[in-house]
């Protein structure tokens, strides 16, 4: 089966702790929820009584989050006992509810830098390149964080409070109201687009921008942000 | 045996109107014939009794019943004033962990075989009480104030809703003043339904009356004496519950010429 479209983006692996479990490619809480309440829902049995660590790759979980996690896998028998994840945020909120956030033995240390060691990470996080854009059709709602390695484009709204970070460019065929970062990992060539440009705060590499207040009823033009001469400015998408 | 329905009346910012707004609509559809019984989940903080006018007649609440301290039918309080109307207190002295979403499920399945509505009064936030009122529920209202914050509340909880594949909610604009309104100095109807992108079942307009009325613990639309608009407007809720379609009212007119529809006036 081809990885790049396998329906599963979770693999499941025996380790000395008990189970690892790793989910690929998500963007939002709500999907990686579904797909390992449906992995739990079917393979129950099977992974009943076991301890499970999770490894949660890029996006950053909150502690509510975690919890509903932690939930689900207890109504499945199952005890969450670790996290892995490559960010800060995910981790502290980890240890608040005190579960561990490395695997006694693996590289990954509480800082997350490194990798897990080879021998326990599943093989769809080494050779697997992620596709360059993510493709997202539905409206971004307030607390709604997305993160992608690349670009980031979306069918729908950015509402206010929804927060869109890419380490490409980002496009937003809709209104774009919420946060947005592109270039999060410093490239100042990194565009943002959409058919109304009016974000919260808007970012490009370390450069920052806020959106003027806008006039009632001004006609909407869909618009780029860019960097030029060392600034944020926005001009007519072309 | 009956289906009933679980209704869960939830926002994102606190002291919208919540609690009113569950308390009134029991008791409008109590008064139109259906068997309800509103449940207050705001362990810690209840006061759905208060504004009910229940209070004095707890005996047993929501964690008895959970933990097995008494059956179901001994915490329902009935309400002396309209038949077919039941109350579920919230207890004052636990916290919000001491039910969980499966026992919510449970004790509305329950619930469900004797009642038509099941009015679930939820607390402000997203966290266990949210998920404990969201766990059994069959449709979500969110109430929302006409100001800038509770809308970005409301989106929040609104895209909780989706993620729990409760959606789509419902909402309930609340404390709505036309002249503001008018004067662009309050989010409009149209306005909200721009970011939220839901359907609107009901909006209540500000009322000193509701406040009158929780305050001596008579839900408006038990006052025989009174039609105020806000009192209109919750029975116009109750119909839309009831599939009814019922054209929004305009309350830029003047009290008692409530007439004609007009956009999103309210209602
Ligand atoms: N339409 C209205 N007109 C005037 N006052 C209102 C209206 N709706 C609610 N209020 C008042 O607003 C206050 C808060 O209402 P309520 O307690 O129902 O909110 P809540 O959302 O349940 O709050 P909490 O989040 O604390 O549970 C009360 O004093 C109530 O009387
Ligand atoms: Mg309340």
């Amino acid at each position: 089966m081809n990885k790049e479209i396998a329906s599963s983006q979770i693999t499941i692996k025996g380790i000395r702790d008990g189970l690892l479990i790793s989910v690929g490619r998500y963007y939002s809480f709500a999907d990686l929820y579904k797909e390992l309440k449906e992995e739990v829902t079917q393979k129950g049995s099977f992974l009943r009584n076991s301890r499970i660590a999770l490894e949660v790759g890029g996006q950053i979980l909150t502690l509510e989050e975690l919890t509903n996690l932690q939930i689900l896998f207890a109504q499945h028998g199952m005890a969450l006992w670790a996290i892995l994840s490559r960010r800060e945020a995910t981790r502290e909120a980890a240890r608040e509810l005190g579960l561990a956030t490395r695997l006694p033995g693996s590289k990954m240390d509480l800082q997350g830098n490194g990798k897990p060691d080879p021998a326990l990470a599943p093989e769809a996080t080494q050779n697997q390149q992620p596709p360059n854009a993510l493709l997202i059709k539905e409206t971004l709602r307030s607390g709604r964080h997305v993160f992608y390695e690349g670009h980031i484009v979306i069918v729908g709204d950015v509402n206010p409070g929804a927060e869109v970070v890419a380490e490409g460019d980002i496009i937003v065929w809709g209104k774009l109201r919420g946060l947005v970062h592109a270039g999060a990992a410093g490239d100042t060539q990194a565009t943002i687009s959409a058919i109304d440009l009016s974000p919260t705060q808007l970012r490009i590499a370390d450069r920052i921008a806020v959106t003027p207040p806008a006039e009632k009823n001004q006609h909407i033009l869909p618009e780029t942000a860019l960097i030029r001469d060392n600034q944020i400015i926005a001009e007519p998408w072309k | 045996m009956k289906l009933g329905k679980v209704i869960t009346i939830t926002s994102g910012k606190g002291g919208v109107g919540k609690t009113t707004l569950t308390a009134n609509l029991s008791a409008a559809l109590a008064s139109i014939g259906r068997k309800v019984v509103a449940i207050d989940t705001d362990i810690g903080l209840r006061n759905l009794d208060v504004v009910m006018g229940l209070e004095n007649r707890i005996v047993y609440d929501l964690v008895d019943v959970i933990e097995g301290r008494c059956r179901l039918k001994q915490a329902m309080i009935k309400d002396k004033r309209v038949n077919s109307l039941y109350m579920i207190p919230a207890a004052q002295t636990r916290d919000k962990m001491s039910i969980s979403p499966t026992d919510m499920v449970l004790v509305c399945d329950q619930l469900r075989e004797e009642m038509d509505y099941i009015l679930i009064d939820s607390p402000a936030g997203i966290e266990r009480g949210f998920q404990n009122a969201l766990a059994p529920s069959d449709q979500v209202l969110i109430v929302t104030n006409p100001e800038v914050s509770a809308v970005r509340d409301a989106d929040r909880i609104i895209g909780l809703v989706d993620a729990a594949e409760k959606g789509p909610a419902q909402l309930l604009v609340n404390r709505l003043k036309p002249e503001m309104v008018a004067r662009g100095d309050m989010l409009s109807i149209n306005d909200i339904v721009e970011i939220l992108a839901v359907d609107v079942l009901g909006i209540i307009p500000e009322d000193e009356s509701i406040l009158i009325s929780s305050n001596r613990g008579t839900p408006l639309t038990l006052d025989n004496g009174h039609m105020p608009r806000a009192r209109i407007a919750v029975q116009n809720v109750a119909r839309r519950i009831e599939g009814e379609s019922v054209p929004f009212i305009d309350l830029t007119a003047r009290e008692g010429l409530l007439s004609k529809v007009k956009g999103w006036f309210g209602g």
